[in-house]
């Protein structure tokens, strides 16, 4: 366990000192500012003054999302979507490398006398979830700072608000991460790793497209893919969200099982 | 398996696809001093080093090292190795890789950097511990990856062509280091300058086509008794033939190479000292006499 979390504080380490790191981040940095200004803000904006006029309880109920009314602030409800949405691609991207890189360049071996197959595996994932939780915070944090401008009597409890936000995205993005560490193992590259990461979704959507033409409405296919809880999330607020926590979490179990043991058997 | 066993190996094959890479190979290795692994391209002595590391999986047969399957966490920290073609990441400081190495290892923040110094210090690098990889000469990066098959205290270090395309100053560092670091530590050590494996070890482990050829001390081949080796590079070949045919003993004389006379003798030690004498009577000057052919003579005279 001790090694298990040597490996997550190195993949930390090698995304806050290598100049590759940096640059994501303050890209990161920039596009976040940018849907912080262009988008939540605004959006927020828009929503209070829908509200005012009374017409956005109509406008939520036709959309279906009147659990938004239930987010202490329209900042909170509309950076809760925005990151449904967001946060997976970025952790696509941030966490396409977890062995790629190191297997081809045989810097894997290095580790291999050290610690084991698994361990290196599951280090890489723990520190990838530990760096998109701080992306989380860190980015809530701006939004709780626009809160406290904007209508800072709701803080208090926005404040108590985050932890359900907090864990909520954890989970979110835990399938991503796990299926990137899966195609991480068969990759040579990050940007390898990346394509076989939209291959084996594309083919998974096509797949569960025609099994639901060919054998009907199949229930069960609507929840093969990760993230597919997402809409149904946006419904939410709350604890009640974690109504959805067994879905990323299956889709957690199953994907770490299927890259542990490739991981596991590749020659390096 | 006896304490003193470093490696053992049972019927241990290694096929890539439908190409044998290791062919039912079985030896035992004890501890000792440093372990010469030969033999030609493909061969086998990378594969066989991997398999040893754990880095891939056999097809069939045993190996333990050190009593432990390869891969087992009880090896963590006493075997160690340089995998052929093994980079470090080349975006992070030479220091914080071997600190990161050490406390895999086990050890704590505080003996992690101290053990970094110290292998830095082994193989004259200390000054670039801030260093990045990628801004280091071919040379510097052998000895860095040398450096972290030292972190802590292995039992045995597998180095796979540890020379290859070293200048000779750096090769010659890492002969002495080798050589200094083997009273405690049995290195197995994969080469083709077979010179250089001759002055190392003390034994060989000799593959051909992923079969194992044979495992034994560098000079305890009986057949050695019967020949003496000597380099001289200031006769004239046709003059040194003469002189040397005409001792009492010699039954054949071949060159090997420019200056180098390969003597067939009934009897090594009276045959060394008549060619002393020789020597010295014609006033010749020679480089060195040896007893026995060279480890090259010996596995591929017979070839050239």
């Amino acid at each position: 366990m001790n090694r298990i979390r040597i490996l997550a504080q190195d993949e930390i380490l090698r995304l806050v000192s290598t100049r590759r790191g940096i640059i994501a981040l303050a890209g990161f940095l920039l596009v976040w500012i940018a849907v912080l200004n262009y988008l939540i803000l605004p959006a927020a904006a828009f929503f209070v003054g829908a509200s005012d006029a009374g017409i956005a309880e109509v406008l939520l109920a036709r959309l279906g999302l009147e659990a938004w009314q239930q987010w202490p602030a329209p900042e909170l409800a509309v950076y809760w979507v925005v990151c449904l949405y967001l946060l997976p691609f970025f952790a696509f991207i941030s966490s396409a490398d977890q062995t790629a890189s190191d297997r081809s360049r045989g810097t894997l071996r290095y580790l291999v006398l050290r610690c084991s197959r698994l361990e290196i595996f599951a280090g890489r994932f723990l520190g990838q979830c530990i760096i998109l939780v701080l992306v989380v915070l860190v980015t809530l944090a701006t939004v709780l700072v626009a809160v406290i401008f904007n209508t800072p009597d709701a803080l208090p409890e926005s404040i108590t608000h985050a932890p359900v936000i907090i864990v909520n995205l954890w989970l979110l993005v835990m399938p991503y991460i796990a299926l990137m560490a899966l195609v991480s193992v068969l990759a040579k590259s990050a940007r390898q790793a990346t394509l076989y990461a939209v291959i084996i979704w594309i083919s998974v959507s096509f797949l569960v497209g025609y099994l639901q033409a060919r054998f009907g409405p199949l229930s069960f296919l609507d929840w093969v893919l990760p993230g597919s809880q997402v809409s149904q999330l946006m419904r939410l607020s709350d604890w009640q969200t974690l109504a959805l926590a067994p879905i990323p979490i299956v889709h957690t179990i199953v994907l770490l099982f299927v890259g542990a043991f490739l991981m596991y058997r590749r020659d390096l | 398996m006896s304490l003193d066993t470093l490696i053992e190996c049972e019927g241990l094959t290694k096929h890539y696809g439908s190409a044998v890479a290791l062919d039912t190979v079985s030896l035992t290795l004890p501890a000792g001093e440093p372990i010469a692994l030969i033999g030609p391209n493909g061969a086998g002595k990378t594969t066989l080093l991997s398999l040893l590391c754990g880095f891939i999986r056999p097809s069939a047969g045993q190996v333990r090292v050190l009593g432990q399957q390869p891969g087992s966490q009880a090896l963590s920290g006493r075997l160690s190795a340089l995998p052929q073609d093994a980079l470090l990441d080349p975006r992070l400081s030479v220091g914080g890789q071997l600190r990161f190495f050490a406390r895999l290892q086990g050890m704590s923040a505080q003996q992690a950097k101290m053990d970094t110094h110290r292998v830095l210090q082994t193989v004259d690098l200390l000054d670039s511990i801030n260093t990045k990889p990628v801004d280091l000469s071919h040379g510097m990066r052998k000895r860095i990856a040398i450096a972290q098959a030292l972190l802590g205290e292995p039992k045995l270090v597998l180095l796979d062509e540890p020379t290859a395309g070293i200048d000779p100053p750096n090769a010659k560092m890492i002969r002495d280091l080798i050589r200094a670091q083997s009273t405690r530590t049995t290195f197995i050590v994969s080469s083709h300058n077979l010179d250089e494996l001759e002055r190392l070890c003390g034994s060989v482990v000799h593959l051909e086509k992923g079969r194992l050829i044979s495992v034994g001390g560098v000079n305890d081949d009986a057949e050695n008794h019967e020949f003496v080796t000597l380099r001289i590079n200031t006769v004239e070949e046709s003059t040194f033939m003469m002189a040397a045919k005409a001792l009492a003993g010699v039954q054949n004389i071949t060159r090997t190479a420019q200056g180098d006379y390969l003597i067939q003798t009934d009897d090594d030690m009276k045959t060394s000292l008549a060619l002393m004498q020789m020597l010295s009577d014609y006033g010749w000057r020679y480089r060195q006499l040896s007893r026995g052919k060279t480890l090259e003579e010996r596995l591929y005279g017979d070839a050239s």
